[in-house]
């Protein structure tokens, strides 16, 4: 099967399986490794990107599915060795342990600041349940959305 | 110079985690690379009678299926400072426990590889397995690990009693489920391999993979620069490992293995249930007299594991009348493993929540209790301890919770409909380290590199042990990198058993300071040098130069000595070896803790809700405020975890984990955690030179039974079983 991806801005004609997830593509064919997998059925947000902008789980959308739309991924976040806010924010709140989960929080963050969601402690609690963390960075994930969220 | 140690730098592996470059086991790609999947029994007992593979070996890209009629015999992995290696995957047609690997299939691409993995047939001979602890068809084994205390007179101890409590807890299955799905890499050049694996320690994986491949050590290289979490999974090499590199030699191409979620309930180890039983005694004024404890677990057909559920009520108080016991039955299940804090999450729920009743039966208040069976010296060796700051944990803890706004009456608290309970749980975790090396060395420009074979799990070893570096060769954090992760380093244990930091950080400041002298040998003769003659005690470091101790003009810098003396890089080793109480005359002490925490309970609907933890911790010297309080928060949410969500559901017919996924298998979310509050206490630790007492497992003990006590002050109730369940509570 063909299909072109459009991924953080250039465009990847790619011969796939029909089987082959948005995920696997990203990191099988495309090299993209950073959006991670931790389950594979859509239960954990470890493999979330953007898709037009909105937040998808990876392993749950078909590459197949996303020829002439905009794929945005964790490496296309920080512009030229500058780290995008979230990014710095997540790092000096030491939001994560292990780092396996922190692709896809951060994806997740920032389209939640993007929609306006992390308005408040609750909404943030609330829109970032999707995205498990095992070794139990929450708390540092809230306080790391609610800093770039003050800043505006 | 402003302080290093103790300072709350950022990660040094920030960057690269929040950029999504940190390399895992399974981001690793290579030319040519097959994928594996794996083919797992759907019984729990019996023999496989045939096993049809011919479908998935005429599935396009398929390049291998390996089942026990074509696996090469292997032998046993070693005998490891963890106890024996699991047996040998795939070996005969024996099938032990649900999920056993039978066959592992290679093909060109992942989704080839599942779909021919579906395709092989297997039929079984079945036989009712057995599953249940009092199956009496079931082996049991007392005291498998010779650690059953007996201490004084139990029975004149309770004679002596005024008050005796006595009550049965238990404990569900608990899978470690670490967010990185735990993969291999393996690729044969000729007689040499390298692996990429989810490890906790790689050294364990070359000896490991050297003894059943038969080739040389110095041959197999493992790499884990980065794993996505492990608490425990990754100490041991599982089969899985095995059949991948088996398969790479059988296809001659690198092959990846990525274990599916549903497989990492089954292949690599979990926290096995436990049914304990704790029994106190005590005069009227609240002095323990005795305390008699018994816990049994489960562990597979032919495997090992270390759960000693009951052995922790033999040092956490001072009592003079204790006995432990424990059992360990074989079941047909998945082999269990340590899972952060094994046994000592178990045992800690019972101790403690057992402590929390007889304060009520005293009518006395929990923290008192505790208070007054503070143990001043190690009751096992009546030697004093290294450190304990467990009464200043229980002070500060206290304070700042506010535990004096406790009314002792249960249900006394009320908010609105929300019933409010405060709770508290004390944590006395066992001191463990083990020989570790690590090599540094100063190059010619004056910075340092620094490393050991270890892993960071996300506990933040590459951060502190730069840090330590940094202040034992008076550098700036920016001069040193510390690298890990790489069994071609110097030989590290695993991360486990809260052991590294200590075992590890010794060895890099050894290494640092044998670095320093082999400086001062450099100058002992030279004519031109301040230094000259001078004995390491002689000099201190600083911003990248050595000088008298005392009086900074008189020195150099390293890159002056180094260039003067025409040498590129000095390299120096070092290996710590762990303290021993003899040696000291004191008890070698771990971390202590105590928590405090706040439920809510709805009575109508029984919902149940932490709305406020502080956890006071006695970890001795803290090298990195930030990452050790990650440490604390981590274990802290672990814990809450095991109270309330974390149960793994076996079929009892069947054998089959029923609930092997992230959608079933509850862990809990942002929205479950509230803020949670550290408090560092205490001193370093002075078994050893760098002061540390480890905080991985320290941070996760302690909440089960805090949160039971809370909801039994809130309620009246008290939960003896895990995790606390909504119908537990509908009152
Ligand atoms: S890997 Fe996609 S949600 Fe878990
Ligand atoms: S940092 Fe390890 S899973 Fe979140």
């Amino acid at each position: 099967m063909e299909v072109t991806l459009n991924v953080n801005g250039s465009a990847h004609p790619l011969r796939l399986d029909a089987r082959v997830t948005l995920l696997d593509a990203l990191r099988d064919h495309l090299g993209l490794t950073g959006a991670k997998k931790g389950c594979d059925q859509g239960a954990c947000g470890a493999c979330t990107v953007l898709l037009d902008g909105r937040r998808v789980v990876a392993c749950l959308t078909l590459a197949a599915q996303c020829e002439e739309r905009e794929v945005t991924t964790i490496e296309a976040l920080s512009e030229e060795g500058t780290p995008h806010p979230v990014q710095a924010a997540f790092a000096r709140h030491d939001a994560f342990q292990c780092g396996y989960c922190t692709p896809g929080q951060i994806m997740s963050a920032v389209a939640l600041l993007a929609e306006g969601r992390a308005g408040s402690e609750e909404e943030i609690r609330e829109f970032m349940s999707g995205n498990l963390c095992r070794c139990g960075a929450y708390p540092n994930i809230r306080k790391a959305i609610r800093d770039v969220a003050e800043e505006g | 110079m402003t302080a290093i140690i103790g300072a709350g730098i950022d990660r040094v592996d920030a960057a690269l985690k929040v950029t999504g470059s940190a390399n895992y086991p399974n981001d690793v790609a290579y030319p040519g690379l097959a994928h594996a999947a794996l083919v797992r029994a759907t019984v729990a007992a019996g023999r496989i009678r045939a096993i049809d593979t011919s479908a998935a070996e005429a599935a396009p890209g398929v390049l291998t299926v390996i089942t026990h009629l074509t696996a090469p015999r292997l032998d046993r992995g070693p005998m490891t400072l963890l106890g024996p290696s699991p047996p040998a995957p795939i070996q005969d047609d024996r099938i032990l426990h649900h999920g056993q690997h039978v066959a592992i299939v290679v093909a060109d691409s992942p989704e080839r590889a599942r779909h021919a993995a579906s395709l092989v047939r297997v039929e079984y001979e079945t036989v009712k397995a057995l599953l249940d602890l009092d199956d009496p068809r079931a082996e049991v084994t007392a005291n498998p690990w010779n650690l059953d205390t007996d201490r004084g007179d139990v029975a004149a101890g309770f004679a002596a009693a005024d008050v005796v409590v006595e009550g049965t807890y238990t404990t569900p299955d608990n899978t470690n489920n670490p967010l990185g799905l735990m993969s291999t890499v393996a690729i044969w050049h000729g007689d040499s391999l390298t692996v990429h694996d989810s490890t906790q320690w790689p050294h364990n994986v070359r000896t490991s993979l050297a003894k059943i491949f038969k080739v040389p050590e110095s041959g197999i290289r493992v790499l884990a620069p980065y794993v996505g979490g492990g608490f425990g999974a990754g100490l041991r090499m599982w089969p899985h490992v095995i059949l991948t590199v088996l398969a790479a030699r059988e296809v001659g191409r690198p092959v990846k293995l990525v274990l599916t979620r549903p497989e990492m309930f089954t292949s690599v180890g979990h926290r096995p249930h436990s049914v304990m039983r704790f029994k106190l005694g005590a005069t009227r004024d609240g002095r323990l007299m005795a305390i008699d404890a018994d816990g049994v677990s489960p562990v597979a057909m032919e495997d090992d594991d270390y759960e000693p559920v009951s052995l922790c009520a033999a040092t956490a108080y001072g009592c003079s009348h204790v006995r432990t016991r424990d059992r360990q039955v074989r079941l047909n299940i998945p082999c269990p493993g340590s899972m952060r804090a094994p046994a000592e999450g178990q045992g800690n729920f019972g101790l403690e929540s057992a402590v929390d009743e007889l304060a009520h039966a005293l009518g006395m208040d929990p923290l008192e209790l505790r208070l007054r069976n503070f143990a001043q010296a190690d009751p096992e060796s009546g030697l004093p301890w290294s450190s304990n700051a467990l009464r200043e944990c229980y002070r500060l803890g206290a304070e700042r919770f506010g535990w004096s706004r406790r009314t002792p009456q249960p249900g006394s608290m009320r908010e609105g409909r929300w019933l409010i309970g405060y709770g508290m749980a004390a944590v006395s975790y066992p001191a463990y380290q083990v020989p570790c090396q690590a090599r540094a060395s100063l190059h010619r420009d004056g910075s340092a590199f620094v490393r050991s074979a270890a892993t960071d799990i996300g506990t933040g070893t590459y951060t502190v042990m730069t840090q330590l570096a940094a202040e034992s060769l008076g550098l700036d954090v920016s001069r040193v990198r510390f690298d890990l992760g790489d069994s071609d380093m110097p030989y590290s244990p695993q991360a486990g058993g809260s052991g590294l930091t200590g075992a590890l950080g010794n060895a890099v400041h050894l290494a640092c300071r044998r670095l320093v002298g082999d400086v001062l040998d450099l100058v002992r003769d030279d004519a031109n040098s301040p230094l000259r003659g001078m004995k390491l005690d002689d000099v201190t470091v600083d911003q990248g130069r050595v000088h008298r101790v005392g009086i900074p003009e008189q020195g150099e810098a390293y890159s002056d000595i180094l260039a003067r003396h025409g040498v590129e890089e000095l390299s120096a080793d070092g290996r710590s070896i762990p303290p021993r109480s003899e040696d000291l005359g004191m008890a070698v002490a771990g971390a202590f803790g105590a928590k405090f925490v706040e439920v809510r309970v709805d009575p109508d609907l029984g919902l149940l809700r932490v709305a406020r933890v502080v956890s006071a911790i006695d970890g001795g010297r803290v090298l990195n405020e930030k990452t050790a309080t990650s440490q604390i928060v981590g274990g802290t949410v672990g814990g809450i975890s095991q109270a309330m969500f974390e149960d793994t559901a076996t079929d009892r017919e069947t054998g089959r984990i029923a609930n092997a996924t992230f959608g079933d298998y509850l862990i809990p979310v942002n929205a479950d955690i509230p803020d949670i509050d550290v408090i560092f206490v205490g001193e370093p630790d002075p078994a050893t030179p760098i002061g540390t007492k480890g905080v991985g497992e320290v941070g996760l003990v302690g909440l089960a039974a805090a949160i039971a006590n809370a909801v039994h002050h809130a309620t009246g109730r008290r939960i003896r079983t895990l995790p606390i369940t909504i119908d537990q509570l509908m009152l």
